[in-house]
């Protein structure tokens, strides 16, 4: 016979009931454990669930926005919170990076996509084109915004025009521009800027409350723009809320649109 | 909790297994539905605006 038959050796200890010790215990680790679970849950959901349903309302926004240029209803003088205004495309960002551009940065704006600072330049205007974007979840259309490197083209269409941006020299890159990273093709028109805007450099990182960022004049709220300028913000670090990053571009070609035309920053890939 | 909860799933072991993973996705489902969609505008994490 063998020992593993044994009733007393080889079972487990009976149940003890209303042991409430045990119970307690028992019910606090199962607790704990499940609230692990639920917090994984929602890093899960913050990071992948939120991209399903975002995708679903940025396509018929895009829809929407289609269907009213194709309508010639497009140019509106004030666009109402939430209504699509343009459509952004960032080739270094691969040639399928293309978000329609929201009025507003309400969170359920910015759930469908980028959102247009209300009360900031139009796009192409002398001013700042403001625009904030999710990084994380939400489509995160500005995920890789640290990615982006000084001249690196940003194209707004709108229902009459499409607008290339690109985006400034980078801190550090001011000297020396022109013979160095300037004289590069595809930086034509790009360059430090004059006068107020010295201090505007394509990438910087902010606290939240820096609001100037976004100003006519960025970092100098009272002054008259003179430039036409677009600037992104987005959060920074990623999955945090404790700074934004903040690109700044600069308008170098504008054009009227013109059937089945497209910028060459699009149809090079530069 | 989860002994509890076992202990009261009516039916065979295998219809318990498929009560067991129906209660699991309910509950994400709720959290997933209701619960995060409620609490996301609430937490720090997410906030890309300036001002």
């Amino acid at each position: 016979m063998s020992h593993v038959l044994s009733p007393v050796r080889g079972s487990p200890p009976p149940r003890r009931r209303g042991d409430p010790m045990r119970t307690t215990v028992r019910g606090l680790g199962e607790l704990l454990l499940t609230a692990g679970l639920v917090v994984l849950l929602f890093v899960f959901y913050e990071a992948y669930v939120t991209d399903w349903s975002s995708a679903e309302k940025q396509r018929q926004a895009t829809a929407k926005l289609d269907d009213t240029w194709s309508n010639g209803r497009g140019v509106v003088d004030r666009p109402v919170k939430g209504a699509g205004i343009a459509k952004m495309y960032v080739p270094a960002f691969g040639p399928d990076f293309v978000f329609t551009v929201l009025e507003g940065t309400d969170p359920d704006v910015l759930a469908v996509g980028p959102g247009h600072y209300q009360g900031t330049a139009s796009p192409g205007q002398v001013g700042n084109f403001g625009v904030a974007g999710h990084r994380v979840g939400k489509g995160s259309p500005f995920n890789s915004l640290d990615l982006l490197a000084s001249c690196d083209a940003i194209v707004i269409e709108t229902a009459d025009h499409w607008y290339v941006y690109r985006v400034l020299p980078l801190r550090g890159e001011s000297d020396g521009w022109a013979a160095g990273k300037g004289a590069q093709p595809q930086c034509r028109g790009v360059g430090p800027l004059p006068g107020h805007y010295a201090d505007v450099v394509g990438k910087t990182i902010v606290l939240p409350n820096q609001v100037d960022v976004i100003a006519p004049v960025p970092g100098q709220p009272r002054r008259t723009p003179v430039s036409r300028l677009i600037t992104l913000t987005t959060c920074n670090p990623q999955f945090s809320a404790r700074e934004r990053l903040i690109v700044h571009g600069v308008l170098v070609t504008s054009s009227p649109k013109a059937d089945g035309q497209r910028p060459v920053e699009l149809t090079a890939g530069a | 909790m989860y002994s509890w909860i076992w202990r009261h799933l009516p039916g065979s072991r295998a219809v318990k297994l498929l009560e067991a993973l129906l209660l699991v996705a309910a509950v994400a489902a709720l959290l997933m539905l209701v619960a995060f969609p409620w609490l996301e505008p609430r937490l720090p994490f997410n906030d890309v605006t300036a001002g």
